[in-house]
C-alpha cells in the first residue's frame, strides 16, 4: 500500500483553553496540489502551526508525513521528516543573510540543500536577495518568493503554504502560483491555504477542502472553489455555527 | 569613590579602591602581539602603550604625545575621581594626525596594554584630522586575566572642517581589570566622526563618551557591540550634543548579558538652541540570556530647538520565540537556531563598525562567548 504525502486523522488542537480544531481528516497524495479554504478564524492557520509543532498548540490524533508520525516531535525534527511550512508572515531574522540561513540548513540537512537553494534562487530570480537579511525589508511578494526559495532548497515531502496569496498584488500572486506549479512533482504533496479563490485562477489544484469551525465540511474538485466564490462561505458557516464561539475567539487571537 | 546614588553612576558600583594602586614610572613588560592588528594588513603607523607609557611608535602620521600637544578640548571640571586622576597624572600617550587634505589610506593601530598587577595606568590617544583629511584608527585594549589593575583610557578625537575621522576600540581587558574611559569627539562643519567599541573583556568597564557636533552639517556615526558574562559590568554613558545647525547623528549599540553580568546604556541626545535641522537617532537593544543577568537601557532626549528630527529605540529581552520557531521550521535544532539568531543580533551592529576588517574576529569573539554560556 502506498502512503500519501500527508495523512491527517482525527486531529484536534487546543490553544490554551480554546478548542480550535475539532477532528480534522485530510489526505494529500504525492504529486497532488490541494487547496484548503475557509473563512477567517475557521482554523486553517492553526492546522498549519499544529502540524509544524509551534509551541502552545496542543494536538491530539495523528498527522503523518510519508507515513511518519509528526505529533510529539520537536519542530526541527518535523522539518527534517519532510514537512515545510510556508509562513503567512515570514519572520524577519535581522543580521542573518538568506545565504547564511541556507548554509545552516545545509549543515544540518546535507549539502544538496545548498545546490538546490542556488538553483531555486536562479529560477525565482532571487539571487540578489541571498546576501540580504532574511525577510528584513522585503515586500510581501519578495517574502513569499523567499519562502518558495527555501522550499525549493529543502525539497520537502509536504509543503503547507499558509495564506500564500495574502497581501500580494495580482502579479505577485501569479508569480507565486507559477512557483508552486514549478514545484509540483511525484515526491511532493502541496496544501495551499487560502482565503480567496483568486490564486486558483493561476494554480491547478487537484482537490479543494473547506474548513469551517475547526472541521473539514466539504471536499471536492476545483469547481468547489468556484461555487464558493459565487455563494460565499455563509451557507457553509450557517450549517456549522456550533463552533462560532471558537471562530470568533481565534480570529481575535490572530489579531494580537 | 563615585556611588550609584549619583545619577551619572546609577546602576553600577566600581569594584576595588584607588588608594592602594600605584602609578608606574615605566612599562612593566614588553608589548605583546595583537591578533587584531594582523587583520588590518598594511598599516600607516602603529604604537604600543604599556602601563600608560609609550613603548614604541612606528610609521607615519603618529607620534608620542608631547607637552606641546595642547588638548583641543576646553578642559572641563573633572566630574569624578577618575577624571581628576586622568587630568592630574595623564600625559603619556600618542597623537595621530592627518594634515589638511591628506587622505591616510591605511589605518593606524594603537595597542594599549596593562601588564603590571596593582597599578593604575592612564593611556592617552589624541586623533586630529585637519580640514578635509581622512584617517582611521584602530585601538586594542588588553591585559592578562587574573590580576587587578585599573586603567583610565583617555581618547580625544578632533575632526576639522569636512574631515572624516574614525576610531574603533576593541575592549579586550582581562577578567580582573577595571577600566573607566573618557572619550571626547568633536566635529567641525561638514566633518564626519565615527566611533565604535566592542566590549568583550574587563570585570568592570565604563565608557563615558561625549560627542560635540559643532559645525554646520557635522555628522557622527557611533556603534557598539558588547557581551558580558560571569560577573562583568559593562557601562556605557553616551552624550550626543548637537550644537550646530543641520547636524546628524546615529547611535547604534547592541549587547548581550549572560551569567550574572550587567550592562548599562544611558544615551542622551541633546539639541542646542542653535541645532536647528538636527537629525538624530539612537538605538540600543539588549539580549538577556540568563535569569541573573540584567541590562539597563535608558535613552534620553533633551531638545532645545524646534525644527529637529530625533528618535530613539530601546529594547531589553530574551531571545525571540518567533525567530526560533521560524528557524526550527527550516530544520535547525533549537541550539543552532538560537545561535544563528544571536549571530544576526550582533551582526547588525558589527556591520556598522567603521573598520570592517575587524568584523570576522569580533564576530568570532562574541560567538565564542556565546558558545561558552550556551553550553
Amino acid at each position: 500500500m502506498s502512503t500519501s504525502a500527508l495523512t491527517i486523522t482525527d486531529l484536534t488542537v487546543r490553544l490554551g483553553d480554546l478548542q480550535i480544531l475539532r477532528g480534522v481528516d485530510l489526505e494529500v497524495p504525492f504529486g497532488e496540489v490541494h487547496a484548503l479554504m475557509g473563512p477567517n478564524g475557521s482554523g486553517k492557520s492553526t492546522l498549519c502551526h499544529a502540524l509544524m509543532g509551534k509551541p502552545g498548540y496542543e494536538a491530539a490524533g495523528s498527522a503523518r508525513v510519508d507515513g511518519a508520525e509528526l505529533l510529539g516531535l520537536p519542530v526541527d525534527e518535523r522539518a527534517r521528516l519532510g514537512l515545510f511550512e510556508g509562513f503567512q508572515y515570514p519572520v524577519e531574522v535581522p543580521g542573518v543573510a538568506l545565504r547564511e540561513l541556507l548554509d545552516e540548513m545545509a549543515a544540518v540537512g546535507g549539502s544538496e540543500i545548498s545546490d538546490r537553494g542556488a538553483a531555486s534562487a536562479a529560477r525565482l530570480d532571487m539571487e540578489r536577495f541571498l546576501d540580504r537579511p532574511v525577510n528584513a525589508g522585503l515586500s510581501g511578494g519578495e517574502k513569499k518568493r523567499s519562502e518558495m526559495l527555501q522550499l525549493g532548497a529543502l525539497a520537502p515531502r509536504v509543503a503547507i503554504l499558509d495564506e500564500i496569496d495574502s497581501g500580494l498584488d495580482i502579479d505577485a500572486v501569479r508569480d507565486v502560483a507559477e512557483a508552486v506549479e514549478g514545484m509540483r512533482g511525484p515526491d511532493l504533496g502541496v496544501l495551499v491555504i487560502t482565503h480567496y479563490s483568486r490564486i486558483l485562477r493561476y494554480l491547478t489544484v487537484d482537490r479543494v477542502h473547506v474548513m469551517v469551525a475547526g472541521r473539514i465540511v466539504a471536499s471536492g474538485s476545483s469547481e468547489l472553489a468556484e461555487d464558493l466564490e459565487a455563494s460565499g462561505y455563509d451557507a457553509l458557516v450557517g450549517e456549522h455555527d456550533a463552533g462560532s464561539e471558537a471562530v470568533v475567539s481565534e480570529s481575535f487571537l490572530d489579531g494580537l | 569613590m563615585p556611588s550609584p546614588a549619583e545619577e551619572d553612576w546609577r546602576y553600577v558600583a566600581v569594584p576595588g579602591s584607588l588608594s592602594n594602586l600605584q602609578i608606574p614610572r615605566s612599562p612593566g613588560a614588553d608589548p605583546t602581539r595583537s591578533t587584531y592588528e594582523s587583520l588590518l594588513g598594511e598599516t600607516t603607523g602603529r604604537a604600543d602603550i604599556v602601563d600608560g607609557h609609550v613603548s614604541g611608535v612606528a610609521g607615519s602620521n603618529i607620534a608620542q604625545l608631547a607637552e606641546s600637544d595642547v588638548s583641543w578640548y576646553e578642559p572641563a571640571a573633572p566630574v569624578d575621581r577618575f577624571a581628576a586622576a586622568a587630568s592630574a597624572f595623564g600625559g603619556s600617550g600618542v597623537v595621530v594626525s592627518a594634515d589638511a587634505g591628506e587622505i591616510v589610506s591605511q589605518p593606524l593601530f594603537v595597542s594599549i596594554e596593562a601588564a603590571t598587577p596593582g597599578v593604575v595606568s592612564i593611556p592617552r590617544l589624541l586623533v586630529v584630522g585637519a580640514e578635509a583629511s581622512a584617517v582611521d584608527v584602530v585601538v586594542e585594549q588588553r591585559s592578562p586575566d587574573g590580576f587587578e589593575s585599573l586603567v583610565l583610557p583617555d581618547v580625544e578625537v578632533v575632526a576639522g572642517r569636512a574631515a572624516r575621522v574614525s576610531v574603533t576600540v576593541v575592549q579586550n581587558w582581562g577578567d580582573q581589570t577595571t577600566a573607566v574611559g573618557r572619550h571626547r569627539l568633536r566635529a567641525d562643519g561638514g566633518a564626519s566622526v565615527g566611533f565604535a567599541e566592542a566590549g568583550l573583556g574587563a570585570r568592570f568597564s565604563r565608557l563615558h563618551l561625549t560627542v560635540d557636533l559643532v559645525g554646520r552639517g557635522a555628522d557622527a556615526r557611533i556603534s557598539g557591540t558588547y557581551f558580558g558574562d560571569a560577573d562583568q559590568t559593562l557601562d556605557y554613558r553616551y552624550f550626543m550634543n548637537h550644537l550646530g545647525p543641520n547636524t546628524t547623528s546615529e547611535m547604534f549599540l547592541k549587547g548581550a548579558v549572560a551569567g550574572a553580568a550587567r550592562s548599562v546604556f544611558t544615551g542622551l541626545i541633546r539639541v542646542d538652541p542653535d541645532g536647528q535641522g538636527t537629525n538624530a537617532h539612537q538605538t540600543n537593544r539588549n539580549l538577556v540570556l540568563s535569569d541573573s543577568a540584567e541590562a539597563h537601557s535608558v535613552p534620553n532626549l533633551e531638545i532645545l530647538a524646534n525644527d529637529v528630527r530625533c528618535g530613539h529605540g530601546s529594547a531589553v529581552g530574551p531571545l525571540d520565540e518567533e525567530q526560533r520557531y521560524y528557524l526550527m521550521s527550516r530544520g535547525l535544532p533549537a541550539p543552532r537556531a538560537d545561535r544563528l539568531q544571536v549571530l544576526g543580533f550582533f551582526e547588525e551592529s558589527l556591520q556598522r563598525f567603521p573598520n570592517q576588517k575587524l568584523e570576522p574576529m569580533l564576530r568570532a569573539a562574541a560567538m565564542a562567548k556565546y558558545d561558552r554560556v550556551a553550553s
